[in-house]
């Protein structure tokens, strides 16, 4: 018996279906890989991305380095930081618990918690070494960013030599025209016909508004200058100064980086001791780690 | 052939208006300036009528004069009518000038211009 649908006229439609059904499955389950993944592609590659520019260039300077640690605050670089952070102080306790059970064990025992110390610190390193990373990352956006603020700036108050002749030629005009405001409203206004003109009065009302407000706006505490020192500065200085210290600040982290260097040849070194069973080694290494450890727990508590 | 023409109408207008909205208060105080020079130098209109003329032209240039001075869209606006204007205060803002050099109007115009009794009794008929 022949049945219709058969591969003589076409496609069988029930592998078709299985075939749709197949692609379907799969396209779902690279679906859910994908999106589970991107949180570990997001913490894997954590980002800060700033506030536009053009926003900054208007704020305040006082107020314009609490926006940005602010908007630092509130990014994917600034929790991983943290949460590197938070591993590294739990890993610091944990190391210095080891180090106490060491000194306490003998035998079988010191050995295998040696072996677990080890194992640690080569965690802890490697943490610092993250953190030390992700902290540079946040410096090298906060440089770049300043740079775009002062380019924003420049823009702003960059002139051209003739729009700065212009500028000036209108200040000296304006100068000497209010110079002679009282002597042209006398002579004009003063035994002509008519008082002087409604421009004119209501010109000197709005004025003193103008500077009450004026005055108002120049002791409002948000638009305070940037001080350093004690003393006031300009907003293009207080951001260069800010590119400044960041900067020195990953200068210093690249001096971290050569003690994190130093203790990880440390660890290796350790490492290798354990290898070799070298015993006559175990007081001296437990200094040199001790010094180690104190020291990046010193350095990160004082960051 | 409509488009380009529309296209062209537009780009036109795109052009003058901004130019015109910018120097608003210029254009109104030389408008102004050039129609009481046209009353100072006029030989048609009578004496009587020239004074009262020039008293109330004064009067509106004195406030177009402080508006263009004040406008801040002038502030830094880098263009030959708003260079020129400031380059020749003297000429462009006539009564503060004039009353500051103690002068009248004519004749600190006049001097600005360099026509002067000297000037004017020392030319003679001549080719170029």
């Amino acid at each position: 018996m022949k049945y219709p649908n058969t591969n003589t006229h076409g496609s069988n439609p029930r592998s078709k279906r299985v075939s749709f059904a197949l692609m379907t499955a799969a396209c779902g389950l690279s679906a859910f890989m994908l999106t589970n993944s991107m949180p570990v592609l997001a913490e894997k590659n954590p980002e800060w991305r700033p506030a536009p520019t053009e926003r900054l260039v208007k704020l305040p300077s006082v107020y314009l380095k609490k926006v940005i640690e602010r908007d630092f605050s509130e990014s994917d670089l600034a929790n991983a930081i943290g949460d590197r952070d938070a591993r590294i102080a739990l890993k610091g306790k944990t190391l210095a618990d080891l180090r106490d059970a060491v000194d306490d064990a003998e035998g079988e025992m010191r050995t295998e918690l040696r072996h677990q110390f080890l194992a640690e610190k080569k965690e802890y390193v490697k943490l610092l070494g993250e953190r030390q990373e992700l902290h540079r990352k946040q410096l090298r956006t906060k440089v770049r960013l300043y740079g775009r603020i002062l380019k924003g700036l420049k823009r702003k108050t960059g002139t051209s030599a003739t729009t700065q002749r212009l500028l000036k030629k209108q200040e000296e005009a304006r100068e000497r025209l209010e110079r002679t405001t009282l002597s042209v409203d006398m002579k004009v206004f003063g035994f002509g016909v008519g008082g002087e003109s409604k421009y004119s009065r209501e010109y000197q009302k709005n004025m003193q508004s103008v500077q009450t407000l004026m005055a108002a706006l120049k002791d409002h505490p948000m638009n305070a200058e940037a001080e350093i020192d004690g003393k006031r500065i300009a907003k293009e200085d207080y951001v260069r100064q800010l590119a400044t210290n960041a900067e020195a600040e990953m200068a210093l982290l690249d001096q971290e980086g050569t003690i994190l260097g130093y203790m990880a040849k440390l660890v290796a070194l350790d490492a290798m001791a354990l290898a070799e069973n070298l015993s006559n080694l175990d007081p001296y290494e437990e200094d040199i780690d001790d010094k180690g450890i104190n020291d990046s727990i010193d350095l990160f508590i004082t960051r | 052939m409509k488009n380009p023409l529309k296209t062209a109408l537009l780009a036109a207008a795109v052009i003058t208006v901004p130019g015109m909205a910018i120097a608003g208060s210029l254009e109104n105080l030389e408008r102004e300036r050039s129609i009481l020079l046209e009353v100072m130098f006029s030989p048609s209109i009578e004496n009587g009528v020239r004074h009262e003329k020039l008293a109330l032209g004064k009067r509106r240039l004195i406030d177009l004069e402080r508006i263009l001075l004040r406008d801040k869209s002038v502030i830094g606006r880098n263009t030959p009518e708003v260079r020129s204007a400031f380059e020749n205060y003297d000429l462009t803002f006539l009564v503060h000038a004039s009353v500051d050099k103690g002068l009248s109007m004519v004749d600190h115009w006049m001097e600005q211009v360099g026509v002067s009794t000297h000037s004017i009794m020392g030319s003679r008929i001549g080719r170029r």
